[in-house]
């Protein structure tokens, strides 16, 4: 088959953010790509673009101005994988990586220089740098503490009114919550089967409907994440009119749809662009020849493949990605078998308190890379020319403490794809 | 003579005798329930049929339109000995009927005749040979061959072939040229007889002990007597190329073919295997050249499932009509599950075997859960109706069995497993312990700990499945939804999911193992659990829950309640 004997300019091992984002930014430079791994991370993702918030961890300090934030975290951590990029390459990334969304109908919102409030699952409040439009409006209802009302369904686990409401009113007193049945299901729900359902307009008219009576003194509504899959603006817009009230969503806890909304909008916007994706198929080993061919076998063992490409970008992630593995006496790093900085001693990988403010150590376990992206091997000297690296599986960051995962993952996918057009990728 | 007729009666009452206990087991074994579609015979239908039967009778019965459909060779295969065979039927077999007193001047052993019946027996040796080679290189005919394929086949070859060793060994053998003159020729001297026989050995190819003289005076002598006397009965046995040829060949061995009197014992040959012929006619393959023909003028030359007159004979007749040649088998869409489950009932040509057995009373229950199995598999895509070249309704007799077997509560697993709560099925397939499917394959996927190691229960599978969407109420309606079967699976509850009807109403449409971000392979344990079950109702004949279903009120305790296996052919017998 021709998709297993073209040799590819850059093959992209992974799925997630960075590896989306890699394969994005390859592709609109016109390189040929291929990209294989499971659908990780994305899929978990809030939906929100996180750049950069919270600095240091154990103090639990958020920042207005992620570039503040972004600067004191260089000076902090010189380590942290930003503090090879540049402000102006990490905004850059950020605004390709928006425009694409919003020309497959997902728009982003957000401010230049400050990060907004937004509502998490659970109800307390976080700071992010881009917004879903469809979320967007309730990031200003919180801002007002406007009238507002939570709707969420019986059966649906995983998004609670009344935990958002017992989470924010002191200080929101025209916040309250409504439980209604959703539109033809009487059993337990699943955000993707709702959002499909609310992909109806007559389904939306029930569901106005049934929310009227509890709307009647409220600017804003604000429901789970589950308004339509793939045009959730229309499905929202539609709301609006049929309530004549501003509507938001807020994500469910993952996986929500606002994740395989973002996977989706990569299916449909990667492929136009040439790129050859292997769906759900892992890289299970890597080869190099001598003239720096890389053999890639992907898939699982019984269906095993090969593919080549002339550079390779490793955005496999962390442990959820398996991009790393833990085992028994440590850290490795499976494909390429990469060092991986890591606490000494399995005794150090967690403090005693798991949820400890400050985090875990293993959490700052990855690999190293040079100015340009490329891994590093045990002496410190660049292990492959045509050889990068992306995403959570660089060292020295807790992205998810830190809430600096998205922006991480894209600015250095953004990196890596310009060392490797700079250092001459068509070979 | 005596012998001969002795033999001819016999066959005769022998073929009788099976068509009436065939008819006789029909009427009171009752065939299949047949599907009330209110079809009576209607007059227009009829008419229709006579108005169209001189056409159907040419092309389909006389030129095998529909054999040619199927392809070129099989049409000259058949061509070739339908028409070998018909000839020396009707012109060799029944000569004292149709050759004596229709042809004047006719003697068997006179061209053309002679010559005719050599090129009619190599017209069915050809054809003989042609379907052997294609029973034997056909990739998918094997398993649609059975005995009376191969006993057909061999007759029709046998009494072709025994025709041409009886003939050969008459030429060659002196006692007939002896008998011949006895009773036809009165020699004026002595020299006589030696001169003619003289002519016949150098010119008929005669073998005589000691060889004939080869003088060419005595010979021309010789070809005097033979004008005079033999000729107006016996064209040179040259004519008889096949035979002749056949006769040169076994020259060598001549003296010690007539010491023993081959031609006396292929004498024997050809009638007994003739008249065998004859005696099992009503059986199998054999009854096809009168059925087919029947069946072809009823068909009308249709292809596709519409229904003919008088439905219930049609039937019959459909059953009858097969040559087992096969076809439907290798045009079949769902042959790969043969191939896959080894079920010969998936086959249609076999299907059909079984059905004729089963409305026939003579089969016991795990081959009627074979037969229902092989039914259900069927998608009725109509393909091999419209192959059939005897024009046999194969879809509407798949049609009246499914529903038969269906009305037998063999209705499959599918339809079985619903008929209890997961929980009870779990109780039954837990006592049942691992099937022999499970204990030959040995772990499959739900066994292994690895296949749930990265599941972090995430609902993601859950999430997208298409059948969870559909469902109302999943817990009410699927009783678990893939993650908590996976969830399951992995605390070593295997027995607890075979049952549950999300593993039953699994598409395999796949959407939840392409999104797993662990990539666990969801479906593919899904359709594994499936199986599982499959293979534990199957070793147990498992057609029915042997516990109350979830309706009824109290549940009998277990051991009372868990049937016996039961015994052969009990519960064979049609409704």
């Amino acid at each position: 088959m021709k998709r297993y004997e073209t040799v590819y300019d850059v093959m992209v091992i992974g799925a997630g953010f960075a590896g989306m984002a890699a394969t994005l930014f390859a592709a609109e430079r016109g390189l040929s790509v291929a990209q294989a791994g499971a659908t990780g991370g994305i899929d978990f993702s809030t939906g929100f673009l996180d750049l950069m918030a919270v600095h240091p961890v154990a103090e639990g300090r958020y920042w207005d101005s992620p570039w503040d934030a972004v600067d004191a975290v260089i000076r902090d951590v010189p380590g942290h994988p930003y503090a090879r990029l540049g402000k102006e390459c990490i905004r850059t990334a950020l605004d390709d990586f928006t425009t694409f969304l919003a020309s497959q109908k997902l728009e982003y919102l957000g401010h230049a220089d400050r990060n907004t409030p937004v509502f998490s699952p659970a109800g307390t409040v976080k700071r992010t740098f881009r917004v879903p439009r469809t979320a967007w409006k309730g990031t200003e209802a919180l801002r007002d503490k406007a009238p507002t009302i939570i709707v969420d369904f019986h059966g649906l686990k995983g998004f609670s009114g009344p935990q958002i409401v017992e989470m924010q009113k002191q200080q929101w007193p025209d916040l309250k919550t409504a439980r209604l049945a959703f539109p033809g299901s009487i059993g337990e729900l699943y955000p993707e089967h709702m959002a499909w359902t609310l992909s109806a307009p007559e389904r939306c008219a029930e569901l106005a409907k049934a929310v009227a009576e509890h709307a009647r003194n409220v600017e804003y509504i604000g429901f789970p994440a589950v308004l339509g899959l793939n045009d959730p603006v229309r499905t929202v817009s539609l709301l609006e009119e049929l309530t004549g009230r501003h509507v938001f969503e807020i994500p469910t806890l993952p996986p929500s749809i606002t994740g395989p909304r973002l996977r989706a909008t990569f299916d449909r916007g990667l492929a136009p662009r040439g790129v050859c994706t292997f769906s759900q198929k892992m890289v299970l080993n890597a080869r190099r020849a001598d003239d720096g061919l890389f053999s890639f076998q992907i898939g699982a063992a019984g269906d095993v493949r090969t593919v080549r490409a002339r550079n390779a970008i490793l955005a496999s992630g962390r442990f959820f990605g398996k991009g790393l593995l833990a085992h028994r006496d440590g850290v490795i790093e499976p494909i390429f078998n990469i060092p991986v900085t890591q606490p000494s001693s399995r005794t150090q990988w967690h403090t005693e308190r798991f949820f400890a403010r400050q985090g875990n150590a293993l959490n700052l376990s990855g690999i190293e890379v040079d100015d340009r992206q490329r891994p590093l091997g045990t002496n410190g000297a660049v292990l492959h020319d045509n050889l990068f690296a992306a995403g959570a599986i660089l060292a020295h960051h807790d992205w998810m403490r830190m809430k600096c995962g998205a922006g991480i993952a894209i600015a250095t996918a953004y990196h890596a794809v310009r060392s490797m057009i700079d250092s001459g990728s068509k070979g | 003579m005596t012998v001969f007729r002795l033999l001819l009666v016999s066959a005769v009452c022998l073929c009788l005798a099976g068509i009436i206990r065939r008819y006789a087991r029909r009427l009171s074994g009752s065939a299949l329930p047949r599907q009330d579609r209110s079809r009576g015979r209607t007059p227009w239908q009829i008419t229709h049929i006579l108005l169209h039967l001189p056409v159907t009778l040419i092309t389909d019965v006389l030129l095998l339109r529909r054999t040619l459909r199927t392809s070129p060779y099989r049409w000259v295969m058949h061509a070739l000995t339908l028409s070998g065979f018909t000839g020396l039927l009707l012109f060799h077999a029944l000569d004292d009927v149709v050759s004596r007193p229709f042809i004047a001047g006719y003697e068997s052993t006179l061209d053309p005749w002679q010559w005719l019946r050599n090129l009619l027996g190599g017209l069915v040796v050809a054809g003989c040979l042609m379907a052997l080679v294609r029973r034997l290189r056909t990739r998918g005919l094997r398993p649609a061959t059975r005995l009376q394929d191969w006993l057909f086949m061999g007759m029709v070859a046998g009494i072709v072939l025994s025709g041409f060793a009886l003939e050969a060994t008459k030429i060659i053998s002196p006692n007939v040229f002896n008998r011949m003159t006895d009773t036809y020729f009165v020699p004026e001297s002595d020299a006589d007889i030696p001169a003619l026989q003289a002519f016949w050995s150098a010119r008929n190819g005669v073998r005589f002990s000691p060889p004939a003289g080869t003088d060419a005076e005595l010979i021309a002598r010789g070809a005097e007597l033979h004008a005079d006397n033999c000729s107006y009965c016996h064209a040179d046995t040259s004519s008889a190329f096949l035979s002749r040829a056949l006769a040169t060949a076994i020259s060598p061995a001549a003296d010690a073919l007539n010491a023993a009197q081959t031609d006396a014992f292929f004498w024997f040959l050809h009638v007994g295997l003739a008249l065998a012929g004859l005696a099992l006619l009503p059986y199998g393959k054999f009854l096809h050249p009168v059925a087919t023909p029947l069946n072809l003028v009823l068909r009308n030359r249709r292809h596709d499932a519409a229904t003919i007159p008088d439905t219930a004979t049609a039937a019959r007749l459909g059953f009858e009509a097969c040559t087992r040649c096969g076809e439907c088998s290798l045009h079949c869409s769902v042959a790969p599950h043969f191939a896959a489950m080894g079920n010969p009932n998936i086959l249609p040509s076999e299907k059909l075997v079984s059905l004729r057995k089963h409305a026939a009373g003579a089969l016991d229950t795990s081959a009627i859960n074979a037969l229902a199995e092989g039914s259900r598999i069927c998608t009725e895509c109509m393909r091999c109706t419209d192959i059939c070249p005897s024009g046999i309704n194969l879809q509407d007799l798949w049609l009246s069995s499914k529903q038969a077997l269906r009305q037998q509560a063999l209705d499959g697993p599918n339809t079985t497993i619903r008929q209890c709560t997961a929980t009870q099925w779990a109780e039954v397939l837990r006592t049942q312990g691992a099937s022999r499917f499970e204990q030959v394959r040995g772990n499959g996927l739900a066994d292994r700990a690895e296949s749930f190691w990265g599941c972090v229960q995430c609902t993601t599978c859950t999430s997208v499945c298409p059948v969870v969407a559909v469902s109302e109420a999943p817990a009410k309606d699927l009783d678990l939804t893939p993650q908590q079967i996976m969830n399951l699976l992995r605390m070593g509850l295997k027995d607890q999911t075979l049952a549950a009807r999300m593993v039953w109403s699994c598409t395999t449409c796949y959407k939840c193992q392409e999104h797993c971000p662990q990539n666990i392979q969801v479906a593919d344990i899904l359709f594994e659990l499936r199986q599982i079950a499959t293979e534990r109702l199957r070793e147990r004949d498992l057609t029915a829950c042997p516990l109350p279903g979830p309706s009824a009120p109290a549940r009998a305790p277990m051991d009372n309640a868990l049937p016996h296996p039961a015994p052969k052919g009990s519960s064979g017998d049609p409704a």
